[in-house]
């Protein structure tokens, strides 16, 4: 078991799957590949009734920006993940939840209140990495009341607020990935944001 | 902040850090970033990872301002690691406002006024 959490240790992307779990929020099927050679029969298990997968990756220490590849397709999946484990990053291969989805976002804990930034089409990394923002909400905690909002509704706020009751009670100052389609509800990570503070700080001033 | 100064443009408050004076310097391009000056305030469509990385280690300019983005993306992240202020989803701000024209951004309201 404790080789088990040292194995995580430091994979930033790795440990907040973990930490997912651990607050009962659905993922896709996942595999965590740190040898591709001892764990080749595993990928091909995986891989087994899949035609596209999800390939990401990760690094000790935490780089922003990691191979990623949201649709790769399955005869294609091994030589990738070869390579990319090849120069020294962790592969997280999981099932592939297709872009066209209904909503994707973000959802950010505060102290007082929850903040959700969604975006209707495409992999939620276009609004990580290039912004791409469709609609902004911000509620209150308390009661999950709306405070201000920005953008066209993407989603029905009956069931915004089912997400946000599920992601409630997460540490203050946590950000969470999402992505709601007509089949299923999954959480992608969740990360500390200690820098969200200053969004609430700004408010007091 | 005066009541005669003229709004130009609103957007989400991205990094909150007061109010910031500095010149503009539209820039949609890693080579553009060699024209930044210090107390420059950037403005760009958008932070792409190769502006990000640029950005850890150039953090000289005053404040940051894009057509698109949010608060929860990585260059929003960044610019309040950085403690730059940063004004995101503005839609046109790299049409709006020209280069070395001065103006101030409110960080904290997401606004930017004419000087």
């Amino acid at each position: 078991m404790l080789e088990l959490f040292m194995k995580f240790d430091g994979f930033k992307k790795i440990e907040s799957i973990k930490k997912l779990q651990r607050y009962n929020l659905p993922i896709p099927e996942t595999i965590f590949i740190f040898n591709f050679k001892k764990q080749e029969k595993e990928i091909e298990k995986f891989l087994k009734n899949k035609k596209i997968v999800t390939i990401r990756s990760d690094k000790k220490g935490g780089t922003d920006f990691c191979p990623l590849i949201i649709g790769c397709q399955k005869n294609k999946a091994k030589s990738l993940i070869k390579e990319i484990s090849s120069k020294g990053y962790a592969v997280i291969l999981q099932q592939y939840v297709p872009v066209r989805s209904r909503v994707s976002g973000n959802i950010l804990i505060l102290k007082k209140h929850i903040l959700a930034e969604l975006m209707g089409t495409g992999a939620l990394s276009l609004m990580n990495r290039e912004g791409k923002i469709e609609e902004q909400i911000k509620f209150k905690k308390k009661d999950l009341t709306e405070v201000s909002h920005f953008g066209k509704q993407l989603i029905k706020k009956r069931d915004l607020i089912n997400i946000l009751k599920m992601v409630k009670k997460i540490p203050v100052y946590h950000l969470v990935e999402f992505t709601l389609r007509r089949d299923g509800l999954y959480f992608w990570q969740i990360k500390e944001d200690k820098t969200a503070k200053q969004l609430e700080d700004s408010q007091n001033r | 902040m005066n009541s005669k100064q003229k709004t130009i443009l609103k957007g989400m408050p991205a990094s909150p850090g007061g109010q910031v004076q500095g010149k503009v310097k539209v820039i949609n391009s890693l080579q553009g970033f060699k024209k930044l000056s210090k107390g420059d305030i950037l403005v760009s469509s958008f932070l792409t990872p190769d502006f990000v990385s640029f950005m850890k280690k150039n953090s000289r300019i005053s404040g940051i301002i894009t057509d698109e983005g949010c608060s929860t993306c990585h260059a929003a992240i960044l610019a309040r690691e950085l403690k730059i202020p940063y004004i995101a989803a503005t839609v046109n701000a790299t049409k709006k406002l020209k280069n070395n024209i001065t103006v101030i951004m409110d960080s904290d309201a997401g606004i930017i006024y004419e000087v």
